[in-house]
Formats: structure tokens, C-alpha cells, sequence
């Protein structure tokens, strides 16, 4: 799955100027509108982005300073269709855009899987050992998930096992989910020529062969790129940072963050799980200006919780590797892993990570 | 009629209601013709025969051979002939008919077969399960507990008196339980408890394991999932060992030896006293045979170097895999950061993890990751004998209660 150019960028400013005169459109929207806002505060949620694009790479800007547009408020995204998302190890790719979609030949492309699994097992790419199952493959739309208007809506794949020994009435097991999405993707979707359908990001949970299996039938049928999404520490230490600072009902789980120094002949991990509250006094104090995140911010936040290390164990924590964070929010490990823990937040994070599978696309 | 049986198999010679037990020498039985009558034996038999009555009955029990089959099955297939020689209950001839060389499954069932013809019973499963964990202890969670004496008197240690008292203390407590000792050379002395309760037989899947070396203070234990039965034990062993009172320490580790290391001192400690010149036989140059690259900070290295020696030593560390370590101190930053300046700690929890951690720690500084001398918190680890601290601030300086 070698990863190959998508379509060229336009203008740095006019993208700007556009999330700019959305934000403040929405801005201008009173924050609490009855139950429909169950959110502590919407502009919580308006959030610089960190991952400074006017420079065409992942990283961060000159200004290092993003605001965002608002996200879709919690009545759009129902509960129970995108429960399925939280609470699991999701791995995530990249996916170029797909030419020749149809939204609504779905069922025709779900048997096509199929066959195209069928085969392969024929020819020996054996997924699972002695077990005569059939692969039975769903594709559906996931209308909810997605950020703004100009969003593909998401797409879920699933394979289920019935095993044949089984009576019709048995259930069938769930063996591996793959969902394409974008969230506030406009990026990319309004750079591409007609006929291509922009889902930069693809995530996964299941057998890696599974994974194989419906990557490259996707890669044929739609002429698409998948590459792992890795999340470097930079962009671990933007999470971190961000996440550390929403606010949560009840009692939520430390704010941690894993180091590693494997080239040691001993390799060593360190696990820093600093109390939310304190992590969160910690970042409000840093925080200059509500609805924007700037890379100074996060430097210094870093540099707050480095220097407290170092004042006890005199280790320079700055020269391990971040690989994993983890909050009540979310967790996300550098191989490209998320965990997604609140429904509240789902939306900001996957536009995160939307944000990320752009960056390394293009 | 005169039959010449190989020792190995065993004949159940069901009209007689015997069962022959392997025997040391070659057995000769005279078998009555097919036809007669079970009580008219000709009186003229040599045979050599075990005693009619048997510790566990004729059978043995199924329990026991399960756990006797899922004990083999835990061993590695090359060392399973190795660990039934050291547990010694099958003889020499026996082992010599088990093919070893087969899937671990079908050894396991000979192995069964053959704990039948012996009518092995629980105690001798549990020295097999003994023998397992005494070669792979580092599979298991030690913690160490540190006994006190009542008084000064010099009491000589008596094995039998302190099984006696130990068996008698946890069966006054709870009549189910499964004890088993045994001693190794280097005066290790070696608990196996499976514990029930009132109503139930033991589990002999989860039991506790104790190692005592009756010369020291210290007992190492691996308590089972079944904490509740710790207090029991703890009570036992000083009653068993006339100790006044026993409490946990904050160590605890995989590596049984380097827990002994650490609490018996058998480790070079590191030297209290400042040595102004550098150490011996540590060259910079020796690094790096060509004279043309010349090394800058040497002196900064060189003192580094003898730092990290002070802190740690010279000679090898003992083998922890974790250290934690509960910070409620201040959070204190350059005033010129504006940052958080409260009045409460700033709590954080900090685990290290390492497959050798002290080894690890000791790597940092020299690569630069860390400062030398590396912080005390790190570096008394060894002789504070404690991976699990609590600190807080006072003052200035740092205290673990």
C-alpha cells in the first residue's frame, strides 16, 4: 500500500479566510439552545487546530494558531449509531480519494467483497486456520458521521461469520469493522476533480488479514491509496494537551503519557499519569485565549510537565519518545491507534485525525 | 506358571484384588492357572509385594491426576525429563520407558499412566508443582515481608518445629488446605499452600508460595489471586518461626534473586565516601583506538562516569522490572512562565519499566538523557530495598514516608 500524490492544494490564505468567516458565523450562535446542547460549552469544543496546514506539511505554522469552524452540536450525531465507535482499539490509514463511487450501489459493491474474498481464500490466503467460515460483508452508510455539508458521509464496512455448521437462526459474529470518514475533510474534497469521493480517513478494528483483504479490494475497485496513519510525538503532545483540557462530568481517568528510550541495552518505558484536574488547572493557566490553541502553548504545557519530571528524577524527559497518550477523552498510540472514550468529543477528535490522513496524503 | 515381568509394566491382577507395584528387582509371579478358584493360592509364591493398604486408596484420584497431566503440560518438553528426575517419585526405569521425543500431550498422559502405578496422591503432585515453579520462579510476583523478633535470645532453628508449628497454625484456621515444604541447598526453605474453604476441597491451581531462609528476617511470598487467605499465612509464619510480627514491604519484583540480592546485601553497594580521583582502568581513549578522533567534554565524561559509579557501584545491578512512584508535590515553574502557582500538589503517578531497570537507569546519564549523579530517588532503590514510593514535599528536600 505505497502511498501515492493526491490532487494539488490551493491558496493557503483563501483557506484560511474561509474557517475564519465560518467560525465566526457560528460563533454568533447562542451557546445554549435547550437540551439539544448537552454539551458543557460548544465553544469547548472550538478548539484551534493544531496541525497548521499553510505550510503543506504536517507541523506546525509560523503562527502555529488555527481556529476552528464549531462542530456539529450533539443532536446531529445520534448516540446509538456511533456507539459502535467508542471504546475500541481503532487502527487508522490514510485512503486517497476513491474514483468511480457510487453511494448507491452499495449492496453491489458488498457483494463484490464478498466474491472477491471468497476467491482469495480459494486461493489459499488462508485467514483463519480450519474454520469453515462464510464471510458475510455489509457496507452501509453513516450518515451522521460527518463534519460539514461539503463531508462525504461515512462509510462502514463490516464481516460477520456464520459458521456453515450453524442453524439459520444463529447469530452472526462480527469479525472485523473498517470505516471511512471525513470530518471537516473541505481541504481535500474541494481541491478534487468530479467523480472522486474524498474519505481521507480509514479505521480499523480486527484481524490485520481482514484488513489486507478489503484494502486491496478498495485499492482495485476505486483506484485508492491506503498507508498507516503514524502520529508523531508532536502531534501526541497536541492531543495531550488539547484533551487534558475539556472538562468532564464525573471523575475521569488520569492524563497520561508514555515514554520510551528503546535504543538503551536495557530499553526503558516511563508512564506519566498526572490527576485531570491537575492537568487541567495546568493547561487553563497555560491557555491564553479560549477557541484557539497555539504551538507556544503546547510547547510550554510540555515543557511545564518536563521540567516537574526532571526536578525529581533529574531524567530529561524531552529526549525519550512519546508513543502513547491517553486521557479520559481519548487515547492515541504513535503506531497510528486511537481510542475513543466520550461520545461528546467524537466529532473534534475525528477531525483530528481527518486533519492528519490529509497531511499525509498530500 | 512362571512369568518374568519387565518392571515397567505394571499388572493389575484383578482376581487377586493387587495391584504390583513397581519393585527393585525383577519380579517373579507365579500365577494360578486360569481355572482356580482365587482363595486357592499355592502357598509357595515369591513375589514381592507392597503392603495391601495404600496412603490414597488402590486409585489414584482423578483430581490428582489432572493435576499432575497440566503440571507436565506446563513444562518445556526438553526439561520435563530433567524436573520428573528431580522430583524422584518415578523411578529411574519408569523414566526410561517415557518417549520424549512425542507431542507434549501424549507424555503428559504416560506420565499419568505411570503416577498411577505408583499411586501417587496430592503431596507428591505438590512437590512436582514445587520442583516446576522452585526452576521457573521468575514466572511469579514476589513480595517481600520482613519479620521482627520479640526478643535478643539466639534460638536454634529446629526445620521439624517450624513445619510442625506452620501445619498446625493454618489447620487450626481452616481444616482444607494442601502444605507442602522442601528444602533446597542454599537453606531455602520452600511453602507450598493450596487453600479452601470450609466447604471446598483445595485449589490446587492457585496456591501461595513462600520462601523462607531461615538464617534472615525476610520471607518472600507469592500470594495467590486468593488474598484473603494472606493474613493466615503471615500469622503462621511467625508462629512457626517465633517472630514477634511481620510486615510487607514496598519491594516487589519478578526476579526472586535479585529481591534476596537487594534485602540479604549481596549486591556492591555503592561507596559512601567522595574519591576525587578518577576511576581505574576507565579510559576514554581505550573507547577508540584511533588517535585522530580526540574527545572533546572527556573530562565532563570521565566525571560522569565516576558519578553514576558512586550512585550505582561497579558491579552488576539487581534485576527489577519496575519502580513506581506517587508524586504529591508542589508544582513549582520559572515565574516568568505565568503558569499554574497553586497551593496543592500537583499529583502524579510515575511508573518505570524496563526488562532490567536498574541497569537501564544507570545507561541514562552517560548518553546524556539524564544528569549526573542521577536523582537520589532513583539511586536508593537498592539500598532502601523499597520499587514503591509516596513522595511528598517538604520543605527543601524530598521525603517517602
Amino acid at each position: 500500500m505505497a502511498a501515492r500524490r493526491g490532487p494539488a492544494r490551493g491558496p493557503t490564505g483563501a483557506r484560511f479566510e474561509r474557517r475564519r468567516r465560518a467560525a465566526a458565523a457560528m460563533a454568533e450562535e447562542p451557546p445554549e439552545d435547550g437540551a439539544a446542547r448537552t454539551l458543557p460549552s460548544l465553544r469547548q469544543l472550538s478548539r484551534g487546530l493544531p496541525f497548521g496546514r499553510s505550510h503543506g506539511r504536517l507541523g506546525i505554522s509560523a503562527s502555529g494558531r488555527l481556529t476552528l469552524p464549531a462542530l456539529c452540536s450533539q443532536e446531529n450525531l445520534d448516540a446509538q449509531k456511533t456507539a459502535f465507535v467508542l471504546r475500541k482499539a481503532w487502527t487508522l490509514y490514510s485512503v486517497t480519494p476513491l474514483y468511480g463511487f457510487r453511494r448507491g450501489c452499495l449492496r453491489d459493491y458488498a457483494r463484490l467483497l464478498s466474491a472477491f474474498i471468497a476467491a482469495e481464500k480459494q486461493k489459499g490466503l488462508a485467514v483463519e486456520v480450519g474454520v469453515e467460515l462464510d464471510i458475510k460483508v455489509a457496507l452501509s452508510s453513516l450518515a451522521d458521521l460527518r463534519g460539514s455539508e461539503l463531508d462525504q458521509a461515512g462509510l462502514l464496512v463490516q464481516l460477520s461469520s456464520r459458521s456453515r455448521a450453524s442453524s439459520r437462526n444463529s447469530e452472526d459474529k462480527l469479525l472485523w469493522s473498517g470505516w471511512f470518514c471525513s470530518m471537516f475533510g473541505d481541504d481535500l474534497s474541494e481541491n478534487v476533480p468530479e467523480n472522486f469521493t474524498c474519505l481521507p480517513l480509514f479505521l480499523t478494528h480486527g484481524a490485520e488479514s481482514y484488513t489486507a483483504l478489503v484494502g486491496s479490494w478498495f485499492q482495485k475497485t476505486f483506484d485508492c491509496c491506503f498507508r498507516r496513519l503514524a502520529i508523531s510525538p508532536l502531534n501526541l503532545s497536541w492531543m495531550v494537551a488539547m484533551w487534558a483540557g475539556y472538562k468532564l462530568e464525573r471523575a475521569a481517568s488520569a492524563v497520561e503519557l508514555v515514554f520510551s528510550m528503546p535504543r538503551l541495552s536495557h530499553p526503558l518505558d516511563i508512564s506519566y499519569a498526572i490527576h485531570p484536574e491537575d492537568a487541567k488547572a495546568l493547561w487553563d493557566t497555560v491557555q491564553k485565549t479560549p477557541g484557539e490553541i497555539t504551538q507556544g502553548e503546547v510547547a510550554i504545557f510540555m515543557d511545564c510537565l518536563y521540567a516537574h519530571f526532571h526536578r525529581h528524577f533529574k531524567i530529561h524527559l524531552s529526549a525519550a519518545k512519546l508513543v502513547k497518550v491517553s486521557t479520559g477523552i481519548a487515547s492515541a498510540h504513535c503506531d497510528g491507534i486511537v481510542k475513543i472514550l466520550h461520545s461528546q468529543y467524537l466529532p473534534g477528535v475525528l477531525m483530528l485525525l481527518t486533519e492528519l490522513a490529509i497531511s499525509q496524503i498530500q | 506358571m512362571h512369568f518374568n515381568l519387565p518392571l515397567s509394566k505394571s499388572v493389575v491382577v484383578s482376581h487377586l484384588g493387587l495391584t504390583l507395584m513397581s519393585a527393585s528387582t525383577e519380579v517373579q509371579l507365579f500365577i494360578p492357572w486360569k481355572g482356580a478358584s482365587p482363595l486357592n493360592l499355592p502357598v509357595a509364591w515369591s513375589y514381592f509385594l507392597q503392603p495391601f493398604s495404600f496412603p490414597g486408596g488402590s486409585i489414584m484420584d482423578e483430581t490428582v491426576a489432572e493435576y499432575i497431566r497440566r503440571t507436565v503440560l506446563k513444562m518445556p518438553r526438553d526439561e520435563i525429563k530433567m524436573m520428573l528426575q528431580k522430583w524422584g517419585f518415578l523411578s529411574e526405569a519408569q523414566l526410561q520407558t517415557l518417549n520424549f521425543h512425542q507431542q507434549k500431550d501424549n507424555i503428559s498422559q504416560e506420565v499419568v499412566q505411570l503416577c498411577e502405578e505408583n499411586s501417587a496422591g496430592i503431596k507428591q503432585a505438590a512437590a512436582l508443582d514445587i520442583i516446576y515453579n522452585h526452576i521457573y520462579q521468575n514466572k511469579r510476583m514476589w513480595s517481600v515481608y520482613q519479620m521482627k523478633k520479640s526478643g535478643e535470645e539466639e534460638e536454634y532453628f529446629d526445620i521439624a518445629d517450624f513445619k510442625k508449628k506452620f501445619k498446625g497454625r493454618i489447620r487450626s484456621a481452616l481444616k482444607n488446605v494442601t502444605i507442602t515444604f522442601k528444602e533446597y541447598e542454599d537453606n531455602a526453605i520452600w511453602i507450598r499452600v493450596a487453600w479452601g474453604t470450609p466447604h471446598k476441597k483445595p485449589n490446587q491451581y492457585k496456591p501461595s508460595y513462600v520462601v523462607y531462609h531461615s538464617q534472615t528476617p525476610y520471607v518472600f511470598i507469592s500470594a495467590s489471586v486468593l488474598k484473603s487467605n494472606l493474613p493466615l499465612l503471615c500469622q503462621a509464619l511467625i508462629v512457626a518461626s517465633n517472630y514477634r510480627d511481620i510486615r510487607e514491604m514496598e519491594l516487589r519484583s519478578h526476579s526472586l534473586n535479585s529481591l534476596k540480592d537487594i534485602v540479604f546485601k549481596r549486591y556492591s553497594q555503592n561507596f559512601q565516601t567522595y574519591s576525587p580521583k578518577p576511576v581505574q582502568g576507565w579510559n576514554v581513549e581505550a573507547e577508540n583506538a584511533d588517535r585522530r578522533i580526540v574527545h572533546e567534554n572527556r573530562s565532563v565524561k570521565e566525571r560522569i562516569h565516576r558519578l553514576n559509579q558512586e550512585s550505582f557501584g561497579c558491579g552488576p545491578q539487581p534485576k527489577l522490572e519496575f519502580a513506581q512512584y506517587r508524586l504529591d508535590t508542589m508544582f513549582k515553574s520559572d515565574p516568568k512562565m505565568d503558569v499554574l502557582d497553586k497551593k496543592e500538589p500537583f499529583r502524579c503517578l510515575v511508573k518505570f519499566s524496563s526488562p532490567h531497570l536498574l541497569e537501564s537507569l544507570k545507561s541514562l546519564a552517560p548518553l546524556g538523557m539524564a544528569d549526573a549523579p542521577l536523582s537520589p530517588l532513583l539511586t536508593c532503590i537498592t539500598h532502601k530495598a523499597r520499587n514503591y514510593f509516596k513522595i511528598r514535599e517538604k520543605k527543601e528536600s524530598f521525603v517517602s514516608p
